[in-house]
């Protein structure tokens, strides 16, 4: 069938169609001069424009390339000195720790050995003044009994010793004395 | 809800779920089902017509004799100039070029930093036509010279094609009356579907390699030049024969590979929009034709148009690169 619709329609096409296939020279003419003009409408007016702006667009990407290759060569060269610097400030920084942590274990160690000498100093000045007042209290002592012990003797003698008699009673008894716990236990706090 | 309503209350907050906004239509796969019953649709609206027409007139036509479709690209003189009368093939051909000249001018004059989408299309035609067909063909120096003629080639076919596809008033055969005025009937025609139009192109394209090929080797030289290398003694006279008959069949080629491919189309979508059934006075044809014509429209509009303009640029690119490489 199908056969059979393209011969009937190839038939008329053939017998009347034969203008399609006849070129006129007219229309040749026409054509060569409204595509003569064409081309030199569009190559005056259409295609330098065009060219030129995608030049320029070229052009102005290809800066921007650069330009962002240039920014980032720059960042990366501030980059890489800010690492050198904060490499050189840590350095520093460990340095300064360091070193401050030398001499606070010097003064340490001095205030440690000074404290231990103040130490020293007032408790040997301590024991000093224990002693003399240790001995101040002997003293003091010392003449109490001497005082009683005359005082005792004069009473139960019921007579005046003279000063021979006084000392000899003073030293024999503080002879009997021991005073040395005393001076000992003083000593001792 | 109001105070009263709440006993004074203010009113209690909405709950959960009724907060929730209710979901959009393009959330649903409903898209999907509606294409796909907008298609059912139009399959059973087409079927009907199908089954209507045939109901109302019978399977059966009656063949007219009258309508013969090639007139359709009968040219008749508009205006009589002798052999340069006007007719519809030199108005299409003014319409191609002023829309070519128009469209490329204006966005030529416009052309921004930052492209729009327009503006973004005729560049990337631009480059096209540039740097794919002209500069892939030629060194850089001959490039720059030859592509105002290849661009405007590829945009003047191109154009004539397009406007091709675009019904007009230009059948003066087959008049319509419009409250008493006789206006053309619309048709579809292509300067591109007249053999002269392509014809004229592709002698041109011959005549320019030809010179450019002369004046790049001298008249001896390219001749010679045709002989491919490498073929010495008695095989080169033959050889050169039929290369000199295959430069010569370029132009046939150029020419009938522009006009059958537009002229084909064009008469098929002819067909298919309803020349057969009126041929055949069959109506349910016309009917059933009328998808096919509206597919083969969209492929002739979309491809075939720019896909004869490409080949015919881009053969005249190689032509002109070929005519003055070394080793012809």
């Amino acid at each position: 069938m199908l056969t059979a619709l393209a011969r009937d329609l190839a038939a008329p096409l053939a017998a009347n169609g034969s203008f399609l296939i006849k070129p006129g020279v007219g229309l040749m003419v026409w054509t060569l001069l409204v595509f003569g003009l064409t081309m030199v409408l569009l190559s005056k007016l259409a295609f330098p424009r065009i060219s030129a702006a995608l030049e320029r667009r070229q052009k102005a990407i290809e800066e921007s390339i650069d330009t962002a290759e240039r920014t980032r060569a720059e960042a990366e060269q501030i980059l890489a000195e800010y690492r050198q610097r904060l490499q050189e400030a840590r350095a520093q920084a460990d340095e300064i720790i360091q070193r401050a942590r030398q001499t606070a274990e010097v003064q340490e160690r001095e205030a440690k050995e000074r404290g231990q000498e103040i130490v020293a100093e007032a408790s040997q000045r301590a024991q000093r003044e224990i002693e003399a007042a240790t001995k101040r209290a002997l003293e003091e002592l010392r003449n109490e009994v001497a005082d009683l012990t005359i005082t005792a003797t004069e009473k139960v003698t019921r007579k005046a010793l003279d000063p021979e008699d006084q000392k000899r009673l003073v030293e024999e008894a503080l002879r009997e004395m021991d005073f040395s716990g005393l001076s000992s236990g003083a000593s001792n706090n | 809800m109001n105070a009263t309503e709440t006993g004074g209350l203010p009113p209690r907050p909405a709950p959960e779920e009724a907060r929730i906004p209710a979901p959009h239509p393009t959330d649903d796969p409903a898209p999907k089902s509606s294409v796909k019953r907008k298609l059912l649709i139009a399959l059973g609206v087409y079927l009907a017509g199908l089954i209507a027409l045939i109901a109302i007139y019978g399977f059966k036509g009656h063949r007219n004799e009258l309508f013969k479709p090639q007139n359709e690209f009968k040219l008749e003189s508009w205006v009589d100039l002798g052999i340069f009368s006007i007719n519809k093939a030199v108005l299409y051909l003014f319409i191609a070029a002023a829309l070519t000249c128009v469209t490329m001018i204006y966005i030529a004059r416009r052309m921004q930093q930052r492209p729009n989408k327009v503006q973004a299309a005729v560049e990337a035609l631009f480059r096209l036509m540039h740097d794919n067909i002209t500069a892939s063909a030629m060194d850089e120096r001959m490039a720059a010279k030859w592509f105002p003629f290849i661009g405007t080639l590829f945009l003047f076919i191109l154009f004539s094609n397009l406007v091709g596809y675009i019904p007009l008033p230009t059948n003066t055969e087959n008049e319509i009356n419009v409250f008493g005025l006789q206006i053309p009937s619309f048709s579809l025609y292509a300067a591109t579907a007249n053999l002269s139009v392509p014809l004229v192109l592709a002698l041109t394209v011959f005549v320019s390699y030809t010179v450019e090929g002369i004046r790049a080797k001298g008249p001896i030289g390219y001749l010679k030049g045709l002989i491919p290398g490498g073929v010495q003694g008695g095989m080169a006279v033959p050889i050169f024969f039929l290369e000199v008959l295959s430069n010569l069949m370029r132009i046939l080629s150029l020419t009938i590979r522009l006009f059958a491919n537009i002229l084909a189309g064009h008469l098929i979508i002819l067909f298919m929009a309803g020349a057969l059934a009126v041929i055949l006075g069959s109506a349910w044809l016309g009917w059933f034709t009328l998808p096919f014509g509206i597919i083969l429209f969209a492929f002739e509009v979309g491809l075939v148009a720019a896909l004869q303009a490409f080949i015919f640029a881009t053969l005249t690119a190689i032509y002109l690169g070929g005519a003055v490489a070394k080793d012809h």
